[in-house]
């Protein structure tokens, strides 16, 4: 945020605190951990000696990012680990360049699938050049329930650059040892390596038994001597070529030795048979689970079912498929998401093997999804009866048909769908009016196409707003309106968070704006944070997150590009910024219009000030305490004021007056009075039944006599 | 290479969903979980979806535990609930358990333990009728579909503490017995914590208590209020069939309130017409229309808002919303937004060249906690008497002549069309532009009512329940 605001707040600090987890980080040999899965993976990454960390911020592996940056004085300086939060994941990627030519291990992280679609240009490079040095790309998989991205998979890109993929099999030990031998894998094959992290995996809780951390033999405290040059490392012909060839004839064959030789995959017999699973490691405990339930499995994973649990998913070890399929007669593939890669190479490998066993995945399974419980129950009782000894097969079919009988009998007492609860903008959110006023500047002049960009903005798309039609990237909004606009003679209107601006949007959208001279109006919502992560800082935001005084201006980047227009819009003032937003509409011919909203995130604010007042009431300090309200009498229960608004606080209750057919607006106690329901009852001329109450608690004594006089003044006049 | 043989009489983990919205405190109350079994010596496991969900989503948090302290071997934890085999579910909010039923979790073996307050969705918010969905036979589902249901009201039962619905949740599944956790534990889990351990184990010994209560009837929001009517109105009201004697009442007692006795009387003569006619066994056409022609009546304008927000008691409730008492200085800013025909409603026609054009109207903050302000307000309502002269008056009481000769003239013929056409009614709300365009569709509606009621009964009746969809559905497009 621009203004010299910024800086003031974030020094202030003390927004969040991960103290609790940074004494995780520094247990040392034979102690116990205790935390979530995400916390592990970066005890993991200490453990195993690394020279530097990066990422971008996205869930669910947020917590990585944050928490590294809170340690860096007390952990990561000391063991000379470089440490950043890159502008955008492609950053991120590039520092794996360090691990080319040097024997340096090194780890980055981000959200998957999109933050590997933003550095897969790094990342062909990087895969071509091959690495030296253990490189490893933790991604958080964003799949399946409480995703927020586009459902595909990451298996494709491992696939197309010969990235070998981690899928551990979700128990905390052995998560951790997996990511360990991660670096192993890495430094035998010369490739980096991915390890997939699906949401739940990063928040599960577990324990470990820790090691020492681990320092590097080359960091920022001990350089490496001298830089090398390796013109074979440079992605040119011929060497590429050279590289394609090594990484079939090489490196994958080493990754997949290296798997063979120390057990990275896991054979569990159970009770033999001529049955067989093959499942990724991620959906291990979800299949023994399915398992259990339809009587073929104990609570301890003794199974009457053998099954191969793949942690490594890409490249597959042939010999072990091959074993473990040899003597059955049948398998089913449990592997989620599609395409279905895994069953079309092991189907491939029974046929080029002559295998007489039968290959079942996605025809007893579906094929798109998440492999939850249920979903794997069915898939597995399926296999079981229709390949399964009668005795399993039977118990299997007959158990699976009782869940299902009693889950319909339990459904079939409800007397509808439950209410549908999208993510939506937070209490006070300063994101909010900015929607309300572009859906009252559309009834003003009629609808007009606006383009969204990735981050809490995107929730303007949905009710009550509907004022989003497009989304297609991060920082890609401004771009992605270039043809719409001309299309639809109206000017390309784009909506962007700050995060955005600095990910991609200065230069695919802003810089291609001026230089292809689009007509355009960038809206650009400034709170301070990539909020929509966690309160992650971006470069205007003020600071680095390890906490070092930064301000990158967004306005001084948009002049320095040669933009003209811009204005900035307080957005809690709804008609002042309806007029701004209006006038950049309607400056057709000046180029690019940019509005910049300023305020700063309300869950931000919330955190410092929330704290702050509750001291200072505390300490006999003056402290006003502020709520709007709806006078019951003067609502009219038609409730515009929810379809412009939104807000969480902004609720229903029922009326006790007879007369009101329908619940009447009321705002609940969770109100931060930012105002905007005043504001949007002005700006559309709604009932009159907002006000705002304050009250000064611990007043002083003039205020205390002022108030006094006031209150007999009413009292006269029948106020009560 | 990976060979398990062990035995164990139990087969299963303790598995236990939490259905919650971001900001109830759902992680909170999972990590204590996640403690206290850790602290009980009990293998468990916890994990969540957090994600965007946070931000104002339903989101949930699944734990499971293994009942047997140190178990022969590592047993299997997974990540997702299922059928079958959940032992407890835990909603702080009613539809969220709802949710859990509809996707399969909950069956004959689940306890389920609700907080019984709603909380609205968008969905349910936007619309312009009553667009709730009410919790009680949902929570009659659940009783149906669960092994066992424990409702848990939480502003009743945290009444006069700070504490918690997270907490109270927290203590009432401890109180099922289901899981092998003491109180002492989870106590200890909560100072641990420290995060507000006070009102935390207040709300857990509150909830430790609700698991064993008798079920309560879920408080309901605050009933009717009938005014009644002043005696002198008595034998008027008895004319009228005993089962609207109440909203007759109420009615009377709103438009003595609203302008004066003569003008409930012509309430009463209005409804008079309707009464006359209603053929219905049970008069609903009379309370309906006895209900819409009083609030139509009461419409609002700047001498109504004046009254209503100087009415006394008003400041002292914004007070116990608060949180302060009497002394505490108090700033209450009402927002205004009056345009010309505000100010026109207050004025007599022939005054009306006076006001200006003010284009979308005045923004005013009136300071009503102050004595300035507040003497503004009153002297707006102090303009009643002029009322029955100005514009606005002459107008609505024109289209509420033609909407009451319409539902009349159609009770005649049809009682139920009749009750449906006098709902139309609903479409005369709002101020301004809003008012004023639905005031122009009911005249475009009634303008040939006679001649259609005559010739085209169906298409007419069909465009009645059109019009009253597209006002509760749609209503800023109708």
């Amino acid at each position: 945020m621009d203004g010299g605001t910024a800086l003031a707040r974030v020094t202030q600090g003390g927004e969040r605190s991960f103290t609790k987890e940074i004494q995780k980080l520094t247990l040392g040999k034979g102690e116990e951990f205790h935390g979530e899965g995400i916390l592990a993976v970066t005890k993991a990454l200490l453990q195993s000696g690394v020279s530097y960390v990066g990422g971008y911020p996205g869930a669910p592996m947020s917590h990585l990012i944050d928490v590294l940056a809170d340690a860096s004085d007390e952990i990561l300086e000391p063991m000379g680990i470089t440490y950043e939060q890159s502008a955008s994941e492609a950053g991120a990627a590039s520092l794996l360049s360090a691990s080319v030519h040097y024997p340096l291990r090194g780890a980055v992280t981000w959200k998957s699938v999109v933050g590997t679609n933003v550095a897969s240009d790094a990342l062909s490079n990087l895969a071509s050049t091959g690495v030296k040095g253990g490189s490893l790309i933790i991604l958080g998989d964003d799949y399946g329930e409480g995703s927020s991205i586009m459902q595909e998979r990451t298996y494709t890109f491992a696939m197309k650059s010969s990235i070998p993929l981690m899928d551990p099999r979700y128990d905390m030990e052995r998560m951790v040892d997996l990511t360990e031998h991660c670096f192993e894998i890495s430094e035998a094959s010369n490739m980096p390596v991915f390890l997939n992290m699906r949401i739940r995996a990063c928040h599960l809780t577990g324990s470990f038994i820790t090691k020492d951390n681990k320092i590097a033999e080359f960091n920022a405290n001990n350089p490496i001597p001298e830089q090398i040059y390796d013109v074979s490392k440079i992605v040119l012909p011929p060497a590429s070529y050279q590289h394609e060839i090594a990484k079939f004839e090489e490196r994958l064959p080493a990754a997949a030795k290296y798997a063979q030789e120390n057990n990275i995959n896991e054979v569990f017999p159970g009770a033999g048979g001529r049955l067989g699973i093959i499942t990724q490691g991620g959906t291990y405990t979800v299949v023994m689970r399915a398992l259990q339930r339809l009587g073929a499995a104990d609570a301890f994973g003794n199974s009457d079912i053998p099954v191969y649990c793949m942690n490594m998913v890409y490249p597959l070890v042939t010999d072990e498929i091959v074993n473990f399929m040899n003597d059955k007669d049948s398998v089913l593939i449990v592997e989620e998401g599609n395409p279905n890669y895994i069953e079309t190479q092991i189907a491939e490998i029974a046929h080029r093997k002559q295998l007489d066993c039968r290959v079942h995945g996605k025809d007893m399974l579906p094929m798109a999804g998440e492999y939850v419980s249920n979903v794997v129950r069915e898939g597995v009782a399926q296999y079981l009866a229709e390949e399964g000894p009668e005795d399993i097969g039977k118990t299997a079919l007959d158990k699976n048909t009782v869940i299902q009988a009693k889950t319909q009998q339990a459904q079939s007492y409800l007397p509808g769908p439950m209410p549908p609860r999208p993510p939506s903008f937070c209490t006070g959110c300063p994101e909010r009016p900015i929607m309300a006023a572009l859906k009252l500047l559309m009834k003003e002049r009629g609808k007009f196409h606006i383009s969204m960009d990735i981050g809490c903005n995107l929730f303007g798309s949905l009710p009550p707003f509907n004022v989003g039609n497009t989304v297609l990237g991060y920082g890609l909004s401004l771009a992605s309106s270039g043809a719409i606009g001309p299309a639809l003679d109206q000017p390309n209107v784009a909506v962007m968070g700050d995060g955005g601006f600095w990910h991609n949007g200065f230069t695919s959208g802003v810089v291609n704006t001026r230089w292809n001279k689009y007509d355009s109006v960038l809206v650009i919502l400034d709170n301070g944070y990539a909020a929509a992560t966690g309160q992650h800082k971006v470069p205007s935001t003020g600071a680095t997150p390890r906490g070092m005084a930064s301000l990158l201006s967004i306005e001084d980047a948009l002049k320095g590009v040669g933009v003209k227009w811009i204005k900035h819009v307080n957005s809690y003032s709804l008609e002042a910024t309806i007029d701004v937003l209006r006038e950049a509409m309607n400056a057709r011919g000046d180029g690019l219009r940019v509005v910049i909203s300023n305020n700063e995130c309300m869950l931000a604010r919330q955190r410092r000030e929330k704290p702050a007042k509750a001291a200072a009431l505390k300490a006999g300090q003056r402290v006003a305490h502020e709520k709007f309200g709806v006078d019951e009498e003067v609502c009219t229960g038609d409730h515009s004021c929810m379809r412009l608004s939104g807000c969480p606080s902004l609720t229903l209750k029922q009326s006790a007056d007879p007369l009101k057919a329908t619940p009447v607006a009321h705002v609940d106690e969770t109100c931060v009075a930012c105002g905007n329901c005043g504001e949007v009852a002005h700006a559309a001329q709604l009932c009159p039944s907002f006000y705002k109450a304050e009250a000064i608690q611990n007043a002083g004594v003039l205020r205390q006599f002022s108030s006094a006089i006031n209150r007999s003044l009413l009292s006269m006049m029948g106020a009560k | 290479m990976n060979e398990i043989k062990v035995t164990s009489t139990i087969d299963r983990p303790v598995c236990l969903l939490l259905g919650a919205l971001g900001g109830q405190g759902g992680g909170v109350l999972i990590d204590w979980l996640v403690d206290a079994a850790k602290r009980a010596g009990y293998p468990a496991q916890a994990t969540s979806t957090p994600g965007v969900a946070q931000r104002t989503g339903a989101t949930t948090y699944y734990f499971e535990l293994f009942p047997e302290k140190n178990p022969p071997a590592q047993p299997i934890f997974t990540f997702f609930p299922a059928s079958g085999d959940l032992d407890l579910m835990i909603a702080m909010e009613p539809t969220e358990a709802g949710r859990a039923i509809e996707r399969g979790f909950v069956t004959d073996c689940t306890t389920v333990i609700t907080a019984t307050e709603r909380v609205y969705s968008t969905a349910e918010k936007v619309s312009a009728g009553d667009g709730r969905i009410d919790a009680a036979p949902i929570i009659e589902a659940l009783g149906k579909a669960t092994k066992n249901l424990i409702q848990l009201d939480v502003k009743a039962l945290s009444a006069g503490t700070a504490a918690r619905g997270n907490a109270i949740a927290f203590g009432a599944i401890i109180g099922t017995g289901i899981l092998p956790l003491t109180a002492e534990e989870c106590r200890a889990s909560i100072t641990e914590k420290g995060v507000a351990v006070e009102s935390n184990i207040a709300g857990f010994d509150i909830g430790l208590k609700a698991a064993d209560a008798d079920p309560q009837p879920t408080s309901t929001e605050g009933g009717l209020t009938h005014n009644a009517a002043p005696e002198s109105f008595t034998s008027d009201i008895a004319a009228f069939p005993a089962s609207t004697h109440d909203i007759i009442g109420y009615g009377i007692a709103r438009l003595i309130d609203y302008q004066n006795e003569a003008y409930a009387q012509l309430y009463l003569t209005r409804l008079k017409t309707v009464c006359d006619v209603d053929t219905g066994e049970n008069k609903k056409l009379t309370s309906e229309v006895a209900s819409h022609l009083a609030r139509w009546m009461s419409y609002e304008d700047v001498i109504r808002v004046g009254q209503l927000k100087t009415r006394p008691g008003r400041l002292s409730q914004i007070r116990a919303e608060l949180g302060v008492d009497a002394g505490v200085p108090l700033k209450v800013t009402d927002y205004f937004k009056p345009g010309r025909d505000e100010f026109l409603s207050a004025l007599p026609k022939s005054l009306s060249w006076l006001v200006p054009n003010l284009g979308n109207g005045i923004a005013l903050h009136i300071q009503t906690g102050s004595f300035t302000g507040y003497a503004m307000l009153k002297f707006m309502a102090a303009l009643k008497p002029l009322r029955s002269k100005s514009a606005q008056y002459l107008e609505e009481q024109e289209a509420i002549e033609q909407w009451l000769d319409a539902v009349a003239k159609t009770a005649a013929v049809d009682n139920d069309l009749a009750i449906r056409t006098s709902n139309l009614a609903i479409m005369a709300r709002g101020y301004g532009r809003v008012r004023k365009t639905g005031l122009t569709k009911l005249n475009e509606i009634f303008a040939d009512w006679h001649d259609n009621l005559a010739s085209n009964p169906a298409g007419l009746s069909a465009g009645v329940d059109q019009s009253i969809l597209l006002a509760h559905a749609n209503p800023d497009e109708a």
